[in-house]
């Protein structure tokens, strides 16, 4: 019945893929750590502007798998939605990004007639698409990604900053600890620590950061060291960041295949950072050769 | 923390130091010989002559070169090998997902640092002395020119010889590019393209010199060689007061080690 | 060094302020939060964060003027006090950011360069690029992960709070918490609980705020006791981007620009937007306010949109209200210098290049003005006295609020930028409170009371898991309750659709009592975890409701049009002059009966209740605000008159009593 279909239906019909009017999604589920992955096929009716994590939502309200069975809905990390709290990363037809900017006519473009889900493979699964990132705020901690101030009573404004130093400055410091540029880092593996029947919560949390510890400290972190080197009061202890930086798993694991530039959803530019804290490190190292 | 210290093995304490000499030894010595050792080669481009007196060359350093040798190429070539070995090993290449440029390089630098790798061993055993036992060894330095030719008249050789040339070409070439990040040479991303623009030009350059040394072999008329390095041989032995070893007879390769062996060791070192 | 121990709800910028705080008082500090607390919903601020600065002052402001301002955007219903605290604050506050490196932008010399926001005639608002609220939030992260490394505080990320624990004397003597990857719950017993968990907005279903804002935790401590006031006040921003799963904001520059609003005027006409003829457009805030144009006040640009889709049926499409921000008219140079930032924003989510075709947007909650009723001590020069135990105090004794989820800052509408500086304020503000509170408190609380509390939370838990054969979908009814809220409760409220949206909000409530989970299992259940907070969102509703039903008048954010008070219509001098005059009167009587915050206790029935408080005012008289009334000018030279007569009047009165006194 042509009266039947209204406007938008009419506009929906000449766009390629929005015949079908039904979204296929294929996601790599795992129930909890250390079991099997395996994979679920869901189906969800198309709209316009749809974007991963409304997909998701609907998984959520059906609870049911493109076959009809009744599964529990597919848990993942998100909250702002506005690409900018780092939640919701996850690997969308192979490819690590945001789930909220990634837009579901577009990955249809990429690869019609499906959409596939998996989490992140560089952190260990907590469930199906949700992934425990502890390792990367730990790196954080390892550089000392901070201005080290006496304290927060008044002393005034802090120093002053030329308008190419805000410049400068201002992009690294809107890294969201996504993880997106050490997912898609081929120096960065896997770190799975297991806690033993015999060890207290507190000796595997040291056995875990022990081994975070040795592990590559990733991109993320190298950049934010650097943005606090480059602070007039954080550069106060630029030694201390660099000697974390020189230490096992610091800048010299970087293998420059520059990935994380390219994935970075906000365009930091990672590998200028890597090569000025290459270069910081050259002069440090040598300096503290001579200096001894 | 003094417990995961002393878990940490002498590699992993001194990771930077050990990573930071990897990537100087890719550009020297390695890197620098890599130059030397094509341009030398392509040298017999200007005729058998012209190699056999760079050869000539490099064999008078005489009883240093076997010291020379070692410190300055095998083994840097060997640490080399070994720490880049250890870092494929903790690498995942994934340039299936991020087919980037940059991705594409780095699994192509560790591809060609195995190729070459592989190829260089090859290479040593089948035309440095050291590999006679091994049924190899059978550049002959006082027939350069001949002898190369020789060992790798077989097309396929040649063409073995062409991909480990150009996987060590790209290997320094594109390694000199990230060494210069690694250092810090370069920082930003214009300059990082800048730079990439020169790695491309050194490795054509260096590439079109080993291709050309390729080319150069083949082209070598290996009788018409054996004369020329004859008498060079004979000039040679003249000017350091000595008797012409053997007659213009085409020696038998079996027969080849004996000299080559004796040669840079005790015969003329005494 | 202080001592005692305390558990911070949320790591927003209040909750990472105050844990910064204490921690550096010597406080050990809890901290827990829904997501790890570099993403709570502070990242989503974009405009900047106010103070009076060296350039403002030279201009003739001061903290005074900035706290005038405040006042005044908020309508006069916030208690005066605090907000001059906060003001005069203000300055230190920023350079202490400033310290702690936030990005800020620069002049040319080196200073903190600052922009013009609504409400002020003064640039006061600093701003680090359109992402301040996120530059402001990492700071203060980094500067907890500093003490975190040193021990001094502890977080649980991935952690929800599920209910104050109370001793008997009803004071909260620390909570029970939820791991939400084990599921397993945990008893925290601290000298005080200080909650900052933000807004409300999934209420509203759909909002500009984060999935995180629930509005589960205050609702839970309103559950147990904790009053909540002024309800009713939501803000609502005038242009977002409708998208599926949330309402992303839309900057108000895109207007500054140039860019105008319009909606076919024939409804629902399906041609592409650049083919429809400028005779077919309807320009519908240039044609109304000549005067203003597409930039009139945000609340009247709001209620334009509104209305236009609804009552008057011209949305652009009709399952999606929207109407056409158009920039299409603008050159695209222009257009990249000034707006690329949130162009991009636009392009990345909607995937259509806003250059070349028209926007899509619809106002969208976006600020919850209304929380927990928190308590202050007023200091002898009328700001609030530092350190005072009952600053920031909840209802409940030793539960504290700061930051959107108290009441106490913007009264009826919140000033654009001042959002970022209440939640830092109220955070530092609070940490000598909370040090002054575990200074002076009682002997530890008896386990019994954290035992009980464990068991009726798990009995909650196991009882919503084990459910079977419900016939409701959480999240569908959730999308119900969004869709009833928005509707009802936003931009315009009428006190029929108010009653009857009561009535639905019970019924949905007793229909989530139906609800049967999806996920029965007992790891990382976000089913459970969101079918629990979607239950605590009805109470949050119905205070919303019965608060916005009760309150007949218009002020800042809440617009009742049967009580709106329109301009003068007279032309004629005198008869101007008249109506002025009754203008006046009315406002004046309407402050005697309206002037006082709403609050709202929970109810044994589950139903609020509504009693109202004073509000101290002693600062600053209410005085009318006139934002693009018609004949304003005349209204305000007959309040400006009625002043004086009061001041010479109570002169006169002090006068006499000075002569009776001699």
């Amino acid at each position: 019945m042509i009266q039947a279909v209204s406007p938008s239906d009419a506009e929906h019909d000449s766009e390629p893929h929005a015949a079908a009017k039904t979204v296929h999604v294929r996601v790599l589920r795992q129930d909890a750590p250390g079991q099997e992955s395996y994979w679920e096929r869901h189906a969800v009716p198309y709209e316009p502007n749809m974007n991963v994590i409304s997909v998701l939502q609907k998984i959520a309200e059906r609870s049911r798998a493109e076959d009809g069975r009744q599964v529990a809905p597919v848990a993942w990390d998100c909250s702002c939605l506005e690409e900018v709290c780092g939640s919701c990363t996850m690997l969308v037809n192979g490819r690590t990004r945001m789930a909220c900017s990634a837009l579901v006519d577009r990955l249809l473009e990429e690869s019609p007639g499906e959409i596939e889900l998996r989490p992140m493979s560089k952190f260990p699964v907590v469930r199906d698409l949700k992934v425990d990132r502890s390792r990367l705020f730990h790196a954080l901690e390892r550089v000392k990604a901070w201005v080290p101030v006496d304290g927060s009573y008044d002393h005034g404004a802090g120093p002053r900053i030329s308008p190419e130093e805000q410049e400068d400055a201002y992009p690294l410091s809107t890294c969201m600890s996504c993880g997106c540029c050490l997912e898609a880092c081929p120096q960065y593996t896997k770190i799975e620590a297991v806690r033993r029947d015999d060890e207290s919560e507190a000796d595997f949390e040291q056995r875990r950061t022990a081994a975070f510890d040795r592990g590559f400290i990733g991109a993320h972190a190298i950049s934010q060291a650097v943005l606090f080197n480059g602070h007039p009061t954080g550069r106060m202890i630029a030694d201390e960041r660099l000697a974390s930086l020189t230490a096992a798993g610091g800048i010299q694991q970087c293998g420059n295949a520059q990935n994380c530039v390219a994935v970075c959803p906000k365009h930091i530019p990672l590998t200028r950072s890597i090569a000025r804290a290459g270069r910081a490190a050259t002069v440090w190292a040598i300096k503290k050769l001579f200096d001894r | 923390m003094n417990v995961s210290d002393s878990d940490q093995s002498f590699f992993t304490r001194h990771q930077f130091l050990i990573y930071r000499l990897f990537s100087l030894s890719g550009l020297i010595p390695v890197g620098a010989f890599l130059v030397v050792h094509l341009v030398t080669n392509a040298s017999v481009l200007a005729g058998p002559g012209s190699f056999q007196a760079r050869v000539d060359l490099i064999h008078s350093l005489g009883p240093l070169l076997v010291p020379i040798e070692w410190a300055f190429i095998f083994l840097p070539m060997l640490f080399h090998a070994a720490v880049g070995f250890v870092i494929i090993a903790g690498g995942l290449p994934n340039v299936g997902s991020y087919p980037y440029v940059g991705n594409v390089r780095y699994t192509l630098q560790r591809a060609t640092g195995m190729i070459a790798f592989a190829f260089i061993i090859w290479h040593v055993i089948q035309l440095h002395w050291m590999g006679a036992p091994l049924g190899g060894g059978k550049f002959d330095p006082h027939h350069a020119s001949s002898s190369t030719a020789v060992a790798l008249q077989p097309i396929g050789v040649t063409a073995l010889y062409a991909i480990g040339v150009l996987s060590a070409v790209f290997h320094l070439a594109n390694g000199l590019w990230t060494l210069g990040i690694t250092w810090g040479l370069w920082t930003s991303p214009a300059a990082m393209r800048r730079a990439s623009w020169v790695s491309v030009a050194v490795g054509i350059l260096l590439g079109g010199a080993g291709l050309g040394a390729l080319a150069g072999m083949r082209r070598v008329d290996v009788e018409q060689a054996r004369v020329i390095e004859n008498r060079m041989d004979e000039v040679k032995r003249m000017l350091e007061g000595r008797e012409p070893v053997g007659g213009p007879a085409v020696r038998v390769p079996e027969a080849a080690p004996a000299v080559p062996v004796s040669a840079p060791n005790s015969s003329e070192g005494s | 060094m202080a001592q005692g121990r305390v558990l911070v709800i949320g790591g927003g910028l209040a909750g990472l302020a105050a844990t910064m705080r204490m921690a550096e008082l010597g406080v050990a500090v809890d901290l827990v939060s829904l997501v790890p607390v570099k993403r709570s919903h502070s990242v989503c601020a974009q405009g900047g964060i106010n103070s009076v600065n060296a350039l403002t002052r030279q201009q003739g402001d001061n903290e005074w003027k900035h706290f005038d301002d405040t006042i005044y955007g908020g309508d006069f219903l916030q208690h005066q006090p605090p907000v001059k605290e906060m003001a005069d604050w203000g300055p230190r506050i920023i350079d202490l950011m400033d310290r702690l490196g936030v990005p800020f932008n620069r002049t040319p010399e080196g200073f903190r360069d600052q922009r013009r926001f609504g409400g002020t005639l003064y640039k006061r608002t600093a701003f680090a690029g359109a992402t301040t609220g996120q530059q402001l939030l990492y700071a203060l992260d980094e500067q907890v992960r500093r003490y975190e490394a040193e021990g001094r505080v502890k977080k649980w990320e991935f952690w929800d709070f599920l209910e104050p624990v109370l001793d008997d004397a009803g004071r909260c003597r620390g909570a029970i918490c939820q791991d939400l990857v084990t599921m397993k719950f945990h008893a925290f017993p601290a000298d005080a609980v200080i909650l900052a968990t933000g807004g409300c907005g999934l209420v509203y279903g759909r909002s500009t705020m984060s999935m995180v804002c629930t509005g589960s935790a205050v609702s839970r401590a309103y559950q147990a006791g904790a009053a909540y006031g002024n309800g009713e006040f939501i803000q609502v921003h005038p242009t977002a981007i409708p998208g599926a799963d949330k309402l992303r904001l839309m900057s108000e520059s895109a207007r500054g620009e140039g860019g105008r609003v319009w909606v076919p005027r024939k409804s629902q006409d399906a041609r592409d937007p650049r083919e429809i003829p400028e005779a077919e457009r309807f320009y519908f805030l240039e044609e109304r306010y000549p005067k203003y144009g597409n930039l009139v006040p945000r609340d009247i640009a709001t209620r334009e949109i509104f209305d236009i889709c609804t009552t008057e049926g011209l949305s652009v499409e009709k399952d999606r209200l929207c109407v056409y921000l158009d920039l299409t008219h603008l050159s695209r140079e222009m257009l990249d210098r000034k707006l690329g930032g949130i162009l991009e924003i636009y392009e990345k989510f909607q995937g259509v290049d806003p250059r070349s075709v028209p926007m899509k947007i619809f106002p969208a909650v976006h600020y919850s003005m209304g929380g927990l009723w928190v308590d202050y001590e007023r200091s002898a020069n009328g700001g609030m006295e530092e350190g005072a135990v009952r600053n920031q105090q909840t209802s409940i004794p030793g539960l504290y609020a700061i930051g959107e989820c108290d009441y106490q800052y913007h009264g009826a509408n919140r000033l654009g930028a001042n959002s970022l500086l209440s939640c830092i304020f109220s955070g530092l503000f609070v940490a000598p409170s909370i040090v002054s509170a575990t200074g002076s408190k009682p002997a530890s609380a008896e386990s019994r009371l954290f035992e009980a509390a464990l068991r009726r939370q798990e009995q909650r838990h196991e009882s919503l898991l084990s459910k079977r054969g419900g016939d409701e979908n959480p999240y569908a009814l959730h999308q119900d309750l969004g869709s009833l809220m928005t509707r009802v409760a936003t931009v315009v409220r009428r006190n029929e659709q108010l009653v009857a949206a009561y009535g639905e909000v019970c019924d949905l409530e007793a229909r989530w009592r139906r609800c049967s989970l999806s996920d029965s299992g007992n790891w990382t259940n976000q089913n459970v975890v969101f079918t629990k907070s979607l239950g605590d969102m009805f109470p949050i509703a119905k205070l919303i409701l019965k608060g916005a039903l009760l309150r007949d008048e218009c002020r800042g954010a809440h617009f009742k049009p049967a009580f709106s008070m329109p301009g003068i219509a007279a032309t004629d001098p005198v008869e101007q002059r008249r109506e002025a005059e009754q203008w006046c009167d009315r406002f004046e009587e309407n402050t005697r009966k309206w002037l006082k915050s709403t609050v709202a206790r929970h109810g044994a029935d589950g139903h609020p209740q509504i009693s109202y408080e004073d509000i101290d005012t002693s600062l600053i008289p209410p005085r009318p605000r006139l934002y693009g009334l018609v004949g304003g000018d005349v209204i305000e030279e007959v309040w400006k008159e009625r002043g004086q007569r009061q001041a010479t009047g109570v002169a006169a009165k002090a006068a006499v009593a000075v002569g009776a006194g001699v």
